[in-house]
């Protein structure tokens, strides 16, 4: 089985500050792979350059058998052709920390704008999903709401929808449920879990531990830039190799006991 | 020694008003027209990746701030035939100058517009696929718009007003119009007083409208 995402190597620094420094990350289609780690580890970074938000300064990002973000040639590399890199785009979902949701349209509106403006479907097909979508996400009811009325929980929820309708092959999620309040974390993570069953290939950047433990195939300890430690759930969580997994586990799990 | 006012002579000449606050409102509409034109753009590029872009807008918009309007419109209508040889109608050259004039200004309302908006929106719209003029026009722009229009009515309010530096290039607005009508009736007190009330009246309420706008706005956040 070949990888749909393939991160080879790859190094970043923002002026003189190395955040990435050399990662090698292969994701298999369906595969729900968790990343941990402490704060400023690079791991925003990481999610950013897979979709190209973030430039990369070395090594490769494969992304479904395409080069991310560069054209090589006997030089090197160039900044390949916007068009190219949205097109690797519209198969990359991401759900931010602070939802983005776009505040002047409702909730609906939000979720048909990439299928309509983006791919070019019709309004009514991109509707009839949306429906569907926000109905699996449990905001039937809300569908022509403006997003500030919305609970964060309801928000991400339909920042969710927004980006499964782009029919995304990968979903990123960075840090889904740290901006919203602890009772309303389940309802997301629950959302999520959804996908999971779904066979739907992501990346989720998380700081719950148990919500980790329950949905990934493999979890990633990033530290300082690197993956420090890379092992199934049940290994990281009952047998961290790696004295700075043991050290960061130790940690969270004493000050943050939210269950999903 | 007291000054007889005589406003009613005046009267009959209310045509010459009207077709100079005419060609004013047309210079001024014209202009904000393309400083809207230029002033996208420039705001945009001022921040570019590229530099060559940044560079460009940069120097456009300090040189314009850095040089009076007056300067500027002489140097469009006598220097530019010279270097180019074209030379543009007196109206021409005011609608050329002062929209080049205000689209600085403009470029700086909407940079600090875009910038007034949430980042997280750009990686929203770009995380589904959006380029960036799209991203801009579709979910930045509609955002930054509130906090756009009021200094947008004061930029216009300004244009209006700058209207007035045509009568040095001979150009029929409101000001030139008056002064030939002073050397015909010798009236200039009456002239220019009855120019500043018509001006105030063209021009207040858009001054009036950005301050409830702003009002509204800071009510609404
Ligand atoms: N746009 C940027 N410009 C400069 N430095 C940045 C930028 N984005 C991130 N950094 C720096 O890169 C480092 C890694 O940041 P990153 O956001 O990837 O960490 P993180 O693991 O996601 O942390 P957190 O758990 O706090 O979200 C930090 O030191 C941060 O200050
Ligand atoms: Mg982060």
């Amino acid at each position: 089985m070949s990888a749909l995402v393939e991160i080879q190597d790859v190094k970043k620094s923002f002026g003189s500050n190395e955040v990435l420094k050399g990662v090698s990350i292969a994701v298999e289609p369906h595969e729900v792979l968790v990343v941990i780690g402490a704060s400023g580890s690079g791991k925003s970074t990481l999610l950013k350059c897979i979709n190209f938000l973030e430039t990369y300064d070395e090594g490769r990002i494969v992304f479904d058998g395409k080069l991310v973000g560069y054209k090589e040639n006997d030089q090197g590399r160039d900044i390949a052709p916007e068009s190219e890199t949205r097109e690797i785009r519209k198969n990359i979902g991401m759900v931010f920390q602070n939802f983005n949701l776009f505040p002047h349209k409702s909730v609906l509106e939000n979720v048909i704008e990439g299928p309509v403006q983006v791919k070019g479907v019709t309004k009514s097909e991109a509707i009839e999903y949306a429906d569907e979508l926000l109905k699996k996400v449990g905001l039937a009811d809300k569908r022509d709401a403006r997003p500030s009325t919305l609970s964060g929980g309801q928000q991400q929820r339909a920042a969710i929808a927004r980006s499964l309708a782009m029919r995304p092959k990968l979903m990123l999620f960075d840090e889904p449920t740290s901006a919203l309040d602890p009772e309303l974390v389940g309802e997301v993570l629950a959302t999520i879990r959804g996908l999971a069953e779904e066979g739907m290939t992501m990346i989720i950047v998380t700081h719950e531990m148990a919500f980790a433990r329950d949905v990934a195939d493999r979890v990633i300890f990033m530290d300082d830039g690197i993956v420090a430690e890379e092992a199934s759930p049940e290994e990281i969580f009952t047998n961290p190799k790696a004295q700075r997994t043991q050290d960061f586990l130790a940690r969270v799990l004493n000050q943050r006991k939210v269950l999903p | 020694m007291g000054y007889e006012w005589q406003f009613s002579v005046l009267y009959q000449y209310w045509p010459i008003f009207v077709r100079g606050a005419i060609t004013t409102l047309e210079i001024t509409l014209l202009s904000a027209l393309l400083a809207l034109v230029i002033g996208l753009p420039a705001g945009v590029g001022k921040e570019a990746r590229m530099w060559p872009i940044r560079c460009v807008c940069s120097v456009y918009i300090e040189v314009i701030r850095g040089t009076p309007a007056l300067v500027q419109i002489v140097w469009i209508y006598y220097c530019l035939p010279i270097i180019l040889g074209v030379q543009l109608s007196g109206k021409t050259t005011m609608i050329v100058a002062l929209g080049l004039h205000a689209g600085a200004y403009v470029a700086e309302i909407f940079r600090a517009g875009i910038a007034s908006v949430d980042k997280g929106q750009f990686a929203a719209a770009k995380s589904i696929g959006m380029g960036y003029w799209q991203s801009l026009r579709r979910i930045i722009l509609p955002q930054a718009v509130k906090t756009m229009i009021p200094p947008f009515i004061n930029e216009f309010a300004t244009l209006l007003k700058l209207t007035t530096l045509g009568s040095a290039i001979a150009v029929y607005e409101l000001l030139h119009e008056s002064n030939n009508l002073i050397a015909s009736i010798y009236r200039p007190l009456e002239v220019y007083t009855f120019l500043a009330v018509v001006f105030f009246m063209i021009t207040y309420p858009f001054i009036y409208m950005s301050l409830r706008l702003e009002r509204r706005l800071k009510r609404g956040e």
